[in-house]
């Protein structure tokens, strides 16, 4: 049967026919078309054959970033699979409500903005998307897209979470590493092995060399005392790596002949999702503060010795006084006098913060009230010499009773006296101090020997080559005292 | 592409062409340079050319049974001729174009 169309052509224009069917064909079967003409009842089409638009969509597959390819009416033509993934919706659902249907209403109204505003250059914005994985960072470029019969519009949609991500942990490392290196301790950071992996420059002057990439026990040899909960440095390593945080444990460190007392601290070093990467130890200079709570602790032993000791010697003056007194208004006097010598001697003490007393600085200080330019004479010689807490206190007694007694029957009592106190190396670390009185009034003995005496003889025998004796010459009173140097 | 006559012809006649296209289809875009290079350097002006976009108006490829995209149809002189393609190879076309023609 005939067609309809053919009936009134001839045969020649039946053949020209068919030689153009055949030759259509064998042009699209060798790719030399890239359109075709459909022809329908009232309505032709042309539609393009594989080549062009099969390419785009072939490189749209082959990205692993979201690309979507929009018609010049904006109506999607293509997404590509990892789009799909990404806005978890299909190709086909994109295609029958739209691409900014896919989105939150408020990153819809900027994909439209983006696509509005495109004038044939690539432009780019940025978004924030709720996903079930969680706030996903995209960025959307838009570009012309050339498509066989006019252009169209080609939206990646890249995920940059992760580079965020990574560029947030990049600036926090760098964050880290300022704070690190501005720290005034030792900061060492250690991997989980314990190996050293960063260290400030107060770390590096600890150690005195490069500690990067060695054990931190060796490149920081530390010693715990006997009562700390840890032993060994890889014990603190070992602990912090686990999770736990040691804070302030005393240490010692010996390098090169110098000891250094550190305060040592150790924390795990907790990277993303709670993993432990290693641990940041640091390491406190405590030498200088040690050294002060040493010499306080050694401060308070000698203030309670002092104590103890002050207040047996006062226990004794007031024995011995009493025991010596004519009355009550002469032993007040008397132990007044004595405890204010006292008084005078620790306020020197307190002065050298208890490091010892010089000789003559305790002689001046018991004599000066007693000499002026019209007289008695004072005349110091070879005093400057320290002696121990303890001797100075014994000698300031000594000295007390000596200025006592001038004052009441001796050099002291008259203008022309003089009084001689001269010092001397006694060898085997003694010292030897004459206390000579002249040009005062004649001496006589005592007839009994009281507290001062007694004093004078016995405060200076300690059992140490130390000790006083007292010549009651008539020219004047002499007492020769030997006594231990520091 | 440009209109153009002359009686000082090798064709000893008018040539009338006509070129249909789809829109910037690259086979398009390439018959259109194609022709215009061949028409220049080969045809020695004796031409008229017309380019219809199918694209623009699918129904004019009825006039002369169109299917495949690009198609030159050489309308005069008659017999009619039709060349399916991009036009890349000069002398085909040429064949084709003066094929049926009394030299």
């Amino acid at each position: 049967m005939i067609d309809e169309r053919y009936r009134d052509l001839s045969v020649e224009d039946l053949r020209q026919r068919l030689f153009e069917a055949e030759e259509t064909l064998r042009a699209i079967r060798d790719g030399e078309a890239d359109a075709v003409v459909m022809r329908g009842g009232s309505d032709d089409r042309v539609h393009a054959l594989g080549g062009e638009d099969e390419s785009y969509r072939v490189i749209m597959e082959a990205m692993d970033i979201g690309a979507v390819a929009l018609d010049a009416r904006n109506a999607v033509v293509y997404a590509n699979s990892a789009m799909c993934d990404l806005l978890d919706c299909s190709f086909e659902q994109m295609q029958q409500t739209g691409l900014t249907s896919c989105f939150a209403p408020e990153v819809a109204e900027l994909v439209q903005t983006i696509i509005d505003q495109h004038d044939g250059q690539r432009h780019t914005g940025q978004f924030a998307q709720a996903m079930p994985m969680g706030t996903r960072h995209i960025i959307v470029a838009v570009g012309p897209l050339p498509l066989a019969f006019g252009t169209g519009l080609v939206l990646t949609f890249t995920d940059v979470t992760a580079r965020l991500a990574a560029e947030r942990a990049s600036e926090s490392a760098r964050i880290a590493r300022a704070v690190i290196s501005s720290a005034n301790e030792a900061v060492v950071v250690c991997d989980v092995h314990g190996k050293v992996v960063n260290a400030n420059a107060t770390a590096i002057e600890l150690t005195g060399g490069d500690p990067l990439h060695r054990a931190f026990e060796e490149a920081y040899p530390l010693s715990f005392s006997v009562s700390s909960p840890i032993i060994h440095a890889e014990d603190l390593v070992t602990m912090a790596v686990e999770g736990n945080s040691i804070q302030g444990l005393e240490a010692k460190s010996a390098r090169g002949g110098t000891c250094k007392d550190l305060l040592v601290s150790a924390a795990p070093l907790r990277l993303a999702a709670h993993q432990i990467g290693g641990c940041v130890i640091t390491l406190v200079d405590n030498t200088d503060r040690k050294a002060i709570e040493n010499h306080q602790s050694l401060l308070l032993r000698e203030l309670d010795h002092r104590v103890k000791n002050t207040l047996a010697m006062v226990m004794s003056i007031a024995s011995r006084t009493s025991a010596s007194a004519a009355d009550l208004p002469d032993f007040r006097s008397r132990f007044n006098s004595r405890l204010q010598a006292l008084a005078a001697t620790h306020i020197l003490l307190a002065e050298s913060e208890w490091s010892g007393l010089m000789l003559s600085s305790v002689v001046n200080r018991e004599l000066a009230p007693y000499t002026t330019s019209a007289g008695p004479k004072l005349v110091v010689e070879g005093l400057d010499r320290k002696v121990s807490s303890d001797i100075g206190i014994a000698f300031a007694l000594v000295v007390h009773e000596l200025t006592t007694n001038a004052v009441k029957y001796g050099a002291l009592s008259q203008e022309s006296g003089v009084i001689t106190i001269a010092g001397e190396d006694a060898g085997n670390g003694m010292v030897k101090v004459r206390w000579i009185e002249s040009g005062g009034p004649a001496v006589e003995p005592p007839t009994r020997s009281g507290f001062g005496q007694t004093l004078i003889s016995r405060s200076l025998s300690r059992g140490n080559g130390g000790g006083a004796t007292v010549d009651f010459a008539p020219s004047g009173l002499v007492c020769e005292m030997r006594l231990p140097l520091r | 592409m440009q209109d153009n006559a002359s009686n000082d012809t090798p064709m000893h006649s008018m040539v009338e062409l006509t070129l249909y296209v789809a829109g910037q289809t690259p086979k398009s875009v390439a018959a259109i340079r194609n022709l215009e290079r061949i028409c220049a350097d080969r045809l020695d002006g004796a031409y008229q050319v017309k380019v219809v976009d199918l694209k623009e108006n699918p129904r004019l490829a009825r006039e002369h049974n169109i299917v495949a995209i690009p198609t030159l149809v050489r309308k005069l002189p008659a017999p009619i001729q039709k060349i399916i393609g991009d036009l890349s190879d000069t002398e085909k076309v040429l064949v084709h174009l003066r094929m049926g023609v009394a030299g």
